[in-house]
């Protein structure tokens, strides 16, 4: 086996005349950044905004079975305990979006560090990171989650650490993959022949350049970590007493009566994750054929 | 490399959960830590000896290691014990494989034609119209595929049976598995759909393609004979590598259809924090996941010559 790492993609660049011939981010970016900026307003305010209390049972006397479909009073209709579908969903983004986040934010601080410092010093540095990301990948990235979910707690921010260690290997692939790319470059060698230091160059010269194709990561890696979080969530390993969507999916596909009888209580969350889940690959997707980005591995 | 990457691996999993969980407990419940109790300091020595649980940590790997390499994983945690991990997991691999298996025959079987009928098009309606649906079946998470499957198809169209059982006939639980093999299937065609779309194209704009063309060469025959095999590089290392995402689809394919395999042997072993046998599971899959790699690195010098060094 050759020494290079057996996992290592080069995924294709787009085809010449794809993207080539319209430089412009598009409408549909700005479609997919509008419902991400809804989704975010929604998290951040949904204590404030005039919805029904996602806890509260909506029992009726004289009513067969809680659950009813969507009305003018309940728009997703209501679940099993009667509790509004359309309040729970709401409030199953802050789980989402917050995991989203750390999860992200703390893959692309560690990877991103621990890639460029392999990048840029090569080495044993390199060899004993890339063995790190390596270690890393070998487990598939659901299996990796549930084995941590099982030792450690399940409070928010630790489901959110968990997911984060997933993002490191990937980010850091690319961060290494990136800087050296441009440790070689004119630039890099004018700045060290006017005597700056290695932490100058890398913070300096360096960052810039690796931060370009890692934003459009960011936007892919958050899809990837909330559907993880979903995927958790459905199978119960998820942030315990919270609402999540995964936790609403998994209670209206249960068992095979509910989802015959009350597929509303299932198909919203669905519909709501779907559509954030496909903004934000969207968004991605653009960004990364905005700026060129030659390499994933994702 | 292969080894020392699995020594890496199995040496981290086993740290992670002797170190971060606590297996007496596990074993024995509130037992473990009633320390005052005659009675239940005998269990507990029992259950250290039973469970090598008194040695340090780097013989307990080393006695792990050793059993399975054998094909020995211990016994369960909880209950009596019974049956021994190896029996059970010996059941629900199988399950699993074959699930993968026709998840993956399902994927490439829909994604060659898909991926030729896009590139001979490329851009035109047909094209957009296939990439957009890439694009939402990618944004799709696998359990939610599994609902809408499951409601469409077994629900409503009645198509399908809604579960797995295990005492049909080999046939039927075949057919059983089609469903949860398209759920598993679709979002990884949709994966190489759009890269052996990208790379067809590409060749498609080599000269050897307009070498065919000008000699007279059919259009379907171009795509077959001509430009699919030098596209299917990094298309083969994407499947290899695909493999381990759909491991981690198949724990929720299997909860949604009710499949015995390890995905959700795997859930439930976490559930009741029976560490042997999520030890065993993470192993095993990690195991397949390297050997997988190590498959690929073989047929891609099989299938590009130019590898060779």
């Amino acid at each position: 086996m050759s020494t290079e790492t057996p996992t290592t993609t080069e995924v294709a660049t787009p085809a010449p005349g794809d993207a080539a011939t319209k430089k412009t981010l598009g409408i549909g970016f700005w479609i997919c950044i509008g419902w991400l900026l809804v989704m975010v307003f929604i998290a951040v305010f949904a204590t404030r905004l005039p919805i029904p209390d996602p806890k509260f049972n909506f029992i009726e006397p004289g009513q067969a079975g809680p659950s009813k479909g969507p009305s003018a009073a309940h728009w997703f209709g209501t679940d099993k305990d009667a509790r509004d579908v359309f309040a729970r969903t709401v409030y199953g983004s802050r789980v989402s979006l917050t995991v989203g986040f750390i999860a992200i934010a703390f893959g692309m601080f560690v990877g991103g560090t621990l890639g460029i410092l392999a990048g840029f010093f090569r080495g044993w540095i390199d060899r004993i990171f890339s063995f790190m990301f390596l270690v890393l990948l070998s487990f598939p990235s659901l299996v990796l989650a549930i084995m941590l979910t099982a030792l450690l707690d399940r409070k928010l921010f630790t489901i959110s650490m968990i997911l984060g260690v997933l993002a490191v290997a990937p980010v850091g692939r690319l961060a290494r993959a990136t800087t050296m790319q441009y440790a070689d470059r004119e630039f890099v060698i004018a700045a060290r022949s006017l005597g700056a230091k290695n932490k100058r160059i890398i913070i300096r010269e360096l960052l810039p350049n690796v931060a370009i194709p890692m934003s459009a990561l960011a936007l892919l890696g958050m899809a990837v970590a909330i559907v993880a979080e979903g995927g958790l969530a459905f199978l119960g390993l998820s942030v315990e007493r919270s609402i999540t969507w995964g936790g609403m999916i998994q209670l209206g596909s249960d068992s095979s009566k509910t989802l015959q009888n009350q597929p509303w209580i299932a198909f919203f969350p669905i519909g709501v994750l779907f559509l954030t889940v496909f903004a934000l690959n969207f968004a991605g997707d653009r960004v990364r054929t905005y700026f060129d980005v030659k390499e994933i591995s994702l | 490399m292969a080894i020392t990457l699995l020594f890496a691996v199995s040496a981290l999993t086993f740290g992670a959960m002797n170190v971060l969980g606590d297996p007496l407990f596990n074993i024995l419940g509130p037992i473990a830590r009633d320390t005052g109790n005659p009675k239940s300091v005998k269990l507990i020595e029992k259950a250290k000896n039973d469970y090598n649980l008194d040695k340090p940590l780097p013989v307990r790997y080393g006695l792990w290691v050793s059993g399975f390499v054998r094909g020995d994983m211990g016994v369960q945690f909880s209950t009596d014990g019974q049956p021994p991990v190896t029996e059970l997991l010996k059941e629900r691999i199988p399950r699993t494989v074959t699930l993968l298996i026709l998840g993956q025959l399902i994927a490439v079987l829909v994604s060659i034609p898909w991926a030729l009928i896009s590139a001979s098009r490329a851009d035109k309606f047909v094209d957009r119209l296939s990439t957009a649906t890439t694009f939402m079946l990618v944004a799709l998470p696998g359990f939610a595929l599994a609902i809408i499957l499951k409601y469409v198809f077994a629900i409503r169209l009645g198509w399908f049976p809604l579960t797995y059982r295990a005492l049909d006939p080999l046939r039927t639980r075949l057919f059983q598995m089609l469903l949860p093999g398209f759920v598993i299937g679709l979002p990884a065609a949709a994966i190489y759909q759009r890269l052996l779309r990208t790379d067809l194209i590409t060749t498609l704009q080599e000269d050897f393609i307009l070498m065919a063309r000008s000699k007279g060469v059919s259009k379907p025959r171009i795509l077959f004979k001509h430009a699919l095999r030098p596209s299917m590089f990094s298309f083969i290392t994407v499947v290899g590598l695909t493999t381990g995402a759909l491991i981690g689809g198949s724990i929720v394919v299997e909860t949604v259809f009710r499949i015995p395999g390890i995905g959700s042997t795997l859930v439930e072993a976490v559930l009741r924090h029976d560490f042997p046998v999520v030890l065993a599971i993470v192993m095993i899959v990690a195991t397949a996941f390297v050997l997988i790699n190590l498959l690929i690195d073989v047929v891609y010098t099989i299938i590009d010559p130019r590898v060779h060094r």
